[in-house]
C-alpha cells in the first residue's frame, strides 16, 4: 500500500511560504437531489513554483473535474482555489476568461489546436488575448517553436503535423503567455510509448527551465517518473502518494 | 475578432467560396425580382407618375381609369377656378396603332399642354412638343424619326426622348393638345367635340392637397379628383401586381436570410470543438461572436457585389420589352437589408457560441 499523507501536510510548503497553488477543501457535486453525484470530495493540495506533479486516477475518478476547477473552467460547489494569492473561485465569468488567457497554459488531450491556424499562428493567437506587444509575441513564438524542434513546421496547419508535433505545438501554446500554471490533460493518450515519453520529458524540461508550476493528469504510470510528486484520486477523494498503485485501472 | 475570421476564410477558400456563391445567387434573385417588378410597375404607371402635377381629375364614370374618363373641355376652367388650384390643364390620351420606318408599333398618344401641369417629366434628349405634328416619345425611336399613326394618318416628328414615361407597358408619344385633337378627329370623324380624358392640376404653395382634391370633387359636377399618388395607386391592376411581386420578393428575401442563418449555424456547429478550445484557453464568447459576425458581413458584402454584377448582366441581356433599369436606392436598400437581417440570422450562431461550456474542452461534465 502506498503511504498516504494527510491533507493538511500537503497544503504547506517548506519555510512556511504560501504555495503558488492552493486547493482548499474543494467539493464538486453534479446535479441535485436524487440525481446528485459527488465528483470531488473536499480535495486539498498545494503545488509550488518549479514543481511538476502528476494527478493519477482511473476514468471517472474526478481528476478531470479537479483540473478543470483549478484552471478556472468549472466552478466548485464549495471550497477555494488560490493561485499566486488570487482567489480563483471568487472571479466572475469574464475575469475567469482573462485568468485562463493570462495565468494558465493548457495542454489538452484532443482538439488541442485551432485547425485553421498554422503552428505559429496557434501560438500568436493566445498572445493576442493578452497585452503582449506583437513584435515580442512573434519573437517569443519563433523562439518556442525553435526550442520545441518545430521551426520547420511553423507554417503547417495541425492536419499537416504528426500527433507528437501537435502536442509539442500545444506545449508551446501553453507556454506562450508565460503563465504561472501549466495544466496538462492526458498528453500521451494519442501517442505511442516512446513518443509519449518524449513529450512528457519535454514538458518537464520546459516547465522546470522556466520555473513554472505544472500539473499533469494521466492514467499512465510510466509517465510519473518524470514528475516531482504524485497525487491520486479515487472516487473523488484526493490523496498525496509516494508510490501510486491505482492508476490505469 | 478579425484575425481569426479572415485567417479561417483564407484557409477554407472553397467552403467560403461556395457559401458566398450561394448567397450571391439568393441576393441576385432578390435584386432581379425587385428590378423587374419596378420596371413592370414603372411601365404601367410611368406616364401618370411623371406628370408635373399634384393631382388629376377624372369623370365620375371613369372608375379610376384615365382611359375610360371623358370630360368636356370646359371642365379645365371649372377646375382652375376652385380655390387652392394654381394651374389646370387638360390631358387627352388614346391608344393608336402606328408605324416607324414601316415597322408597326402601338403607341399611347397623350395630348398635353407642354407648359402646364400634365406635361411629362423624364426628358433625356431634345425637347417637348411645341408645334402641331411634333412629339416627345418614350420608345424605341430616335430624334428626327417620323411616326405615322393609324388609322388617322397623322404624322408625328420625334423632337424629344423621354424615359420612365410609358403607360400600360406601351411606348408613349406626348403631343400638343392641338395635335391630339387632330388625331382624335381623324380617327373618329363626326365627333361634336374632342373630350379630354383628365384635368391635371397643381395647387398653390399654401394649399392642402387633400382639401383641394375634396373641394374639386364637390365644386365641379360629375368629376372625381385624386392626388397624383392616389391616382397612380388606383391604376387598374397595379395593386395586385405590386402585391404579387411584393410577396415574391419578400419570400425570396426571407428564404435567403433563413438560408444564410442556417449556413452559418452549420459552420458554427462544425467548428464547436475549435470554439470550445478557444473558449477554454481564454477567448471571450464576445470575440467569437464578433468573428462569426465579421465573416457574415464579408460573405454578404462579397455576395452582394457578385449579385449586383449578375443583375447588371441580366438587365443588359434580358429582353423583356420593358424599360428595365437598376434603381440605385433600391439596390442599396436591398443589400443593406440583406446584411442587417443576415447578421440577425447570425444570432442563431452567436446563441450557440454563448452556450459553449469551456470545461468540455477537458471532458469535464
Amino acid at each position: 500500500m502506498a503511504e498516504q499523507n494527510s491533507t493538511s501536510e500537503t497544503l504547506a510548503t517548506s519555510g512556511g511560504v504560501p504555495a503558488l497553488l492552493r486547493v482548499d477543501e474543494v467539493t464538486k457535486i453534479y446535479g441535485s437531489g436524487h440525481t446528485a453525484v459527488t465528483a470531488l470530495q473536499a480535495a486539498s493540495m498545494s503545488v509550488d513554483t518549479n514543481e511538476f506533479v502528476a494527478l493519477l486516477g482511473p476514468s471517472g475518478s474526478g481528476k478531470t473535474t479537479l483540473i478543470s476547477i483549478i484552471g478556472g473552467l468549472l466552478a466548485p460547489t464549495s471550497g477555494s482555489i488560490h493561485l499566486g494569492g488570487v482567489d480563483v473561485t471568487g472571479l466572475s465569468a469574464r475575469e475567469l476568461t482573462r485568468f485562463r488567457a493570462e495565468r494558465v497554459g493548457f495542454v489538452f488531450q484532443s482538439a488541442n489546436l485551432v485547425p485553421f491556424l498554422t503552428a505559429r499562428e496557434n501560438l500568436l493567437y493566445v498572445a493576442g488575448l493578452t497585452k503582449m506587444p506583437k513584435s515580442h509575441a512573434r519573437q517569443r513564438a519563433d523562439q518556442l517553436l525553435e526550442e520545441l524542434g518545430l521551426a520547420a513546421r511553423a507554417k503547417n496547419v495541425p492536419e499537416q503535423l504528426s500527433g507528437g508535433e501537435r502536442q509539442r505545438v500545444a506545449i508551446g501554446r501553453a507556454l506562450m503567455n508565460d503563465p504561472d500554471l501549466v495544466l496538462v490533460d492526458e498528453p500521451t493518450a494519442a501517442l505511442d510509448t516512446a513518443l509519449g515519453r518524449q513529450v512528457v520529458q519535454l514538458l518537464r524540461r520546459e516547465i522546470k527551465d522556466r520555473g513554472k508550476t505544472g500539473i499533469m493528469v494521466t492514467h499512465d504510470l510510466r509517465m510519473v517518473e518524470y514528475t516531482d510528486r504524485v497525487f491520486e484520486i479515487l472516487d473523488g477523494h484526493l490523496t498525496h502518494v509516494e508510490s501510486p498503485t491505482t492508476a490505469g485501472h | 475578432m478579425v484575425f481569426l475570421a479572415l485567417t479561417e476564410m483564407r484557409r477554407a477558400k472553397l467552403r467560403f467560396g461556395l457559401l458566398t456563391g450561394a448567397v450571391a445567387l439568393l441576393v441576385f434573385l432578390v435584386l432581379l425580382l425587385t428590378t423587374l417588378s419596378g420596371a413592370l410597375v414603372g411601365a404601367l404607371t410611368g406616364a401618370l407618375e411623371g406628370l408635373r402635377a399634384d393631382g388629376i381629375v377624372y369623370s365620375d364614370s371613369a372608375r379610376d381609369n384615365i382611359a375610360a374618363s371623358r370630360l368636356a373641355p370646359e371642365t379645365v376652367a371649372l377646375v382652375a377656378a376652385v380655390p387652392g388650384v394654381q394651374e389646370a390643364a387638360g390631358v387627352g390620351t388614346l391608344t393608336s396603332g402606328g408605324r416607324v420606318d414601316a415597322e408597326s408599333v402601338d403607341f399611347q398618344v397623350f395630348g398635353v399642354d407642354a407648359a402646364g401641369p400634365g406635361s411629362p417629366s423624364g426628358l433625356t434628349e431634345g425637347r417637348l412638343a411645341e408645334a402641331v405634328g411634333e412629339a416627345a416619345v418614350d420608345g424605341d425611336v430616335a430624334i428626327g424619326q417620323v411616326i405615322v399613326l393609324d388609322p388617322s394618318g397623322v404624322e408625328l416628328t420625334v423632337v424629344g426622348l423621354l424615359r420612365g414615361a410609358q403607360f400600360n407597358a406601351l411606348p408613349t408619344a406626348y403631343t400638343t393638345l392641338d395635335t391630339y385633337d387632330e388625331v382624335v378627329t381623324a380617327s373618329f370623324p363626326g365627333l361634336p367635340f374632342v373630350p379630354v380624358n383628365a384635368v391635371a392640376f397643381t395647387v398653390t404653395q399654401d394649399a392642402d392637397l387633400s382639401a383641394v382634391v375634396s373641394a374639386i370633387s364637390d365644386a365641379v359636377p360629375e368629376v372625381t379628383a385624386y392626388s397624383l399618388t392616389d391616382a397612380v395607386a388606383l391604376i387598374p391592376g397595379i395593386e395586385s401586381i405590386s402585391q404579387s411581386f411584393g410577396i415574391l420578393v419578400g419570400l425570396t428575401f426571407i428564404i435567403g436570410i433563413v438560408v444564410i442563418g442556417f449556413f452559418f449555424l452549420i459552420l458554427t456547429v462544425q467548428k464547436l470543438r475549435a470554439f470550445t478550445l478557444l473558449r477554454a484557453i481564454g477567448t471571450g464568447s464576445g470575440r467569437l461572436a464578433t468573428s462569426v459576425s465579421v465573416q457574415i458581413a464579408i460573405v454578404v458584402l462579397l455576395a452582394s457585389v457578385i449579385a449586383l454584377g449578375l443583375t447588371l448582366l441580366a438587365v443588359e441581356g434580358l429582353n423583356t420589352g420593358l424599360p428595365v433599369s437598376i434603381n440605385v436606392s433600391t439596390v442599396i436598400g436591398t443589400i443593406v437589408a440583406v446584411l442587417v437581417f443576415s447578421l440577425l440570422a447570425g444570432l442563431l450562431s452567436v446563441r450557440r457560441i454563448m452556450r459553449i461550456d469551456p470545461a468540455s474542452a477537458v471532458g469535464a461534465r
